[in-house]
């Protein structure tokens, strides 16, 4: 990580040099202005541009690789990426990586906890219903079956 | 490498050269003469080349530095990760 801060640094330093080529002949009043150019304001005006624009450049690039670095190690994170969905055991709503949605499982929990419970007491409940219904049944069946002899 | 890494290296040894353009293009260009007394650009055009020189250089040398150690580390990790898996 630390190679992509040493070259933007570079790459920074060497945009203000072509900066500063461009205004020297102005600067240092070797240009008179008004006049025609003369060989050494060609020279450093030209060389200061590509220099600008080639450091700007390079500058994009380090930081580019540098931000990149950066999400690959987790650090930033990828704009506009979707959240990984995180596969979920029931009953550990730690699991979660959002606060928010993780203070809101605790918050339903206790609900849902006594909704399962009362569908099952209701089940149980069914069920045993069903079972005295049908032992009186079984015994008319066997009665029948008696008179049938 | 990152490829911008890459284009970035190739972008610092382009002001490397630029730099020794810089150092020379008085002499080669022929306004400054040879054996008289240094005109401001010819000053201003050598101390400028030399700072880029330098800058170019350093860049280069730290980021091969640090990129050389990166990349011992990665080895590190790997030989580590491959040694516990074994």
């Amino acid at each position: 990580m630390a190679k992509y801060v040493i070259g933007a640094i570079g790459a920074l330093l060497g945009a203000l040099v072509g900066m500063w080529l461009m205004l020297a002949p102005f600067a240092l009043a070797y240009q008179g202005s008004g006049a025609d150019w003369a060989d050494p304001t060609y020279v450093d005006f030209w060389t200061g541009l590509l220099l600008l624009v080639i450091s700007v450049a390079g500058l994009l690039l380090y930081v580019s690789g540098l931000v990149e670095e950066l999400r690959r190690r987790g650090i930033v994170r990828r704009p506009y990426a979707a959240p990984a969905e995180q596969p979920q055991a029931p009953g550990s709503p730690q699991g979660n990586a959002s606060g928010s949605e993780n203070n809101m499982e605790q918050v339903l929990l206790p609900l849902v906890t006594a909704m399962l419970k009362d569908m099952q007491e209701r089940e149980r409940d069914g069920a045993r219903q069903r079972d005295l219904d049908d032992v009186p049944q079984t015994r008319d069946a066997e009665g029948e079956g008696g008179v049938r002899r | 490498m990152a490829p911008q890494a890459r284009i970035g290296l190739i972008v610092t040894t382009i002001a490397f050269f630029a730099g020794i353009w810089l150092f020379l293009a008085p002499f080669i260009v022929e306004y400054q003469k040879v054996g008289q007394d240094w005109i401001d650009a010819t000053k201003n055009d050598l101390w400028t080349g030399g700072a880029l020189i330098a800058i170019s250089v350093l860049t280069l040398i730290l980021f091969g530095a640090f990129a050389l150690r990166d990349a011992a580390r990665a080895a590190e990790r790997e030989r580590a990760t491959g040694a516990e898996e074994s």
